[in-house]
């Protein structure tokens, strides 16, 4: 297991691409902030210039398209597809268990390009609010542990949805196309229909978007718990069918 | 004591409708250079995939070193693979993909194994050139480097002259020779018997996903050589007229009546005209000469159609 972490986590980190994300993603992030004084934006009557780091997340974050969750999809179909595409699976897999901890070093090498490019949010954010709001007043630092490990937790469940997502359909444009419409959240308001029509039903809370971009209270322990039962429900579902999968898999 | 390091039996694979392999069955012995043969599409690839641990049989067993073996079975781990494209990020150097599989591996040492084995299929000087701007002479031989990366007992490479000029294809072979001269047992499939006849030790010709013969060097090239069959009343009189009078010294005498003429100097008229001057009856003669790929394309049914 091992062995294929260090590898993965070796291509992982001397891929240039990775990088090369996380440089467009900070000027992007720094310039929606530019035009955010350009032009404006107020949540909830409060002016957005004004929220503090926490708040600031999250109100980014339920924006639709959530750019995070595009960088996510692009980077899982890029970062499976680009090995299987090589074939470079076969120098390994026939290795005993190298077919789980393949997997599982996927789902690591996922979870750390996650937490790279939400570092990489909030350090942008900071740089960004500093220069053009004139302040990046952090809040309440535990208030703010939560809300970013949370978030972090919640798109790292989605990132082995995309994952599981690519390895069935072994197609980099397939897999990006319902990526990106699960980042739009297509089948969270779909769901969402359907719960308006049937009283007393709301399956759409448990969605893993629709949880993304729900704006919570964190102090509040319950709104905490169902944050990380729906992370860790998906986490662990999406990476057994995947690890699942990938030992039946014939490889072609 | 049986020496097969690879053994299958009545091994099976199909893909939906579509049968791919059909219930083969052969051995493998230790040092042999086994040729697996068959047109494009006769089941090579799926084959040599079961037997490397990449897909499962739909039904039959595998057995590596005299163990069954199923699943993720850690004796896959002594084969080393190139089937079909060497598996290389094209954006990697030479080094820079064996290192990933090294480290895969856990190997300590990396880098001096991995000049040795660059060394060795003789892209040494390669450096920082990435795999994507190679020749496919190079990128094959990267590919058996790769596949050598685990010190394996076993080498499986399907086609691994695909698409090489005539020197890259006689490198791989001197490569192929080299590797077996060391005591590693190497599998290798072509569609081109002529090139597998250059190094293998036995052949298994497989057509839709059958083995139709499996044969050693020597029953191939008996069946394949260029020949005099002479058939006569007393064979043990007539050889030292053909010895005497025509210098004939390579022959085989097959039964009483039966001498099979090797030696290429001597034509079917010539020995008719002597042994008639010698009054000895000459009851049929025959001129026996079957290409490789005649003899190939007869076993699969393929009569006119032209490998390359």
């Amino acid at each position: 297991m091992l062995n294929i972490l260090k590898m993965d986590l070796h291509r992982f980190l001397t891929n240039k691409v990775l990088y090369l994300m996380l440089l467009i993603y900070t000027a992007f992030q720094i310039f929606g902030i530019f035009m955010m004084k350009q032009y404006p934006v107020e949540y909830d009557g409060v002016p957005v210039s004004s929220l503090n780091a926490s708040e600031f997340i999250q109100v980014g974050l339920a924006q639709t398209p959530s750019w995070v969750l595009l960088y996510v999809t692009v980077f899982a179909v890029y970062f499976y597809m680009s090995e299987l595409n090589s074939g470079f699976y076969k120098n390994y897999v026939s290795m005993e268990g190298a077919r789980i901890h393949s997997v599982l070093s996927k789902v690591f090498i996922l979870g750390l390009f996650t937490l790279f490019i939400m570092l990489t949010m909030v350090i942008s954010d900071f740089i960004g609010r500093n220069i053009f709001f004139g302040h990046a007043s952090l809040g309440d630092v535990g208030y703010f542990m939560k809300v970013f490990f949370g978030q972090f937790a919640l798109h790292w469940a989605f990132s082995v949805v995309v994952l599981l997502l690519t390895m069935l359909t072994k197609n980099a444009i397939v897999s990006l196309g319902i990526g990106v419409a699960i980042a739009l959240n297509v089948p969270g308001m779909v769901i969402e229909t359907f719960d308006t029509l049937i009283d007393g039903i709301n399956v759409s809370q448990f969605m893993l978007i629709n949880t993304v971009k729900t704006i919570r209270d964190f102090h509040d322990i319950s709104e905490v718990i169902h944050v990380a039962s729906v992370a860790i429900i998906y986490l662990v579902l999406f990476s057994f069918i995947a690890v699942r999968y990938k030992v039946k898999e014939d490889l072609r | 004591m049986s020496q097969a390091i690879i053994e299958v039996n009545q091994l099976t694979k199909r893909f939906k409708s579509n049968v791919a392999v059909e219930k083969v069955d052969f051995q493998i012995e230790r040092g042999d250079i086994f040729g697996l043969i068959g047109q494009n599409g006769a089941g090579k690839s799926t084959l040599l995939k079961m037997i490397g641990g990449l897909m499962y049989p739909t039904a039959g067993d595998i057995h590596l070193f005299d163990r069954t073996v199923e699943g993720n079975h850690p004796y896959f781990e002594r084969m080393g693979l190139l089937i079909e494209d060497a598996g290389l990020f094209p954006s990697y150097s030479a080094y820079e993909n064996l290192d990933l599989i090294a480290i895969s591996y856990g190997l300590k040492d990396r880098k001096n194994h991995i000049y040795d084995l660059l060394d060795l299929v003789g892209l040494e000087r390669t450096n920082k050139k990435k795999v994507r701007n190679f020749s496919m002479g190079m990128k094959q031989r990267l590919g058996i480097a790769a596949a050598l990366l685990g010190s394996p007992d076993v080498l499986i490479l399907d086609e691994p002259i695909n698409g090489l000029d005539p020197q890259g294809i006689s490198d791989i072979r001197e490569l192929i020779l080299k590797l077996n001269q060391s005591g590693m047992t190497i599998i290798l499939s072509s569609h081109i018997l002529e090139e597998l006849s250059k190094v293998a030790t036995k052949y298994a010709i497989l057509h839709e996903g059958k083995i139709m013969e499996i044969n050693t060097k020597d029953e191939l090239l008996s069946k394949c050589e260029e020949r005099i069959e002479l058939e006569v009343d007393d064979a043990k009189v007539v050889i030292p007229v053909l010895e005497n009078r025509l210098n004939v010294r390579d022959y085989k005498v097959i039964d009483d009546q039966t001498v099979y003429v090797y030696d290429t100097h001597v034509q079917s008229q010539q020995i008719v005209n002597v042994l008639v001057e010698e009054k000895m009856a000459v009851h049929s003669i025959s001129k026996h000469k079957q290409s490789l790929e005649q003899y190939f394309l007869e076993r699969t049914g393929s009569r006119g159609v032209t490998y390359a």
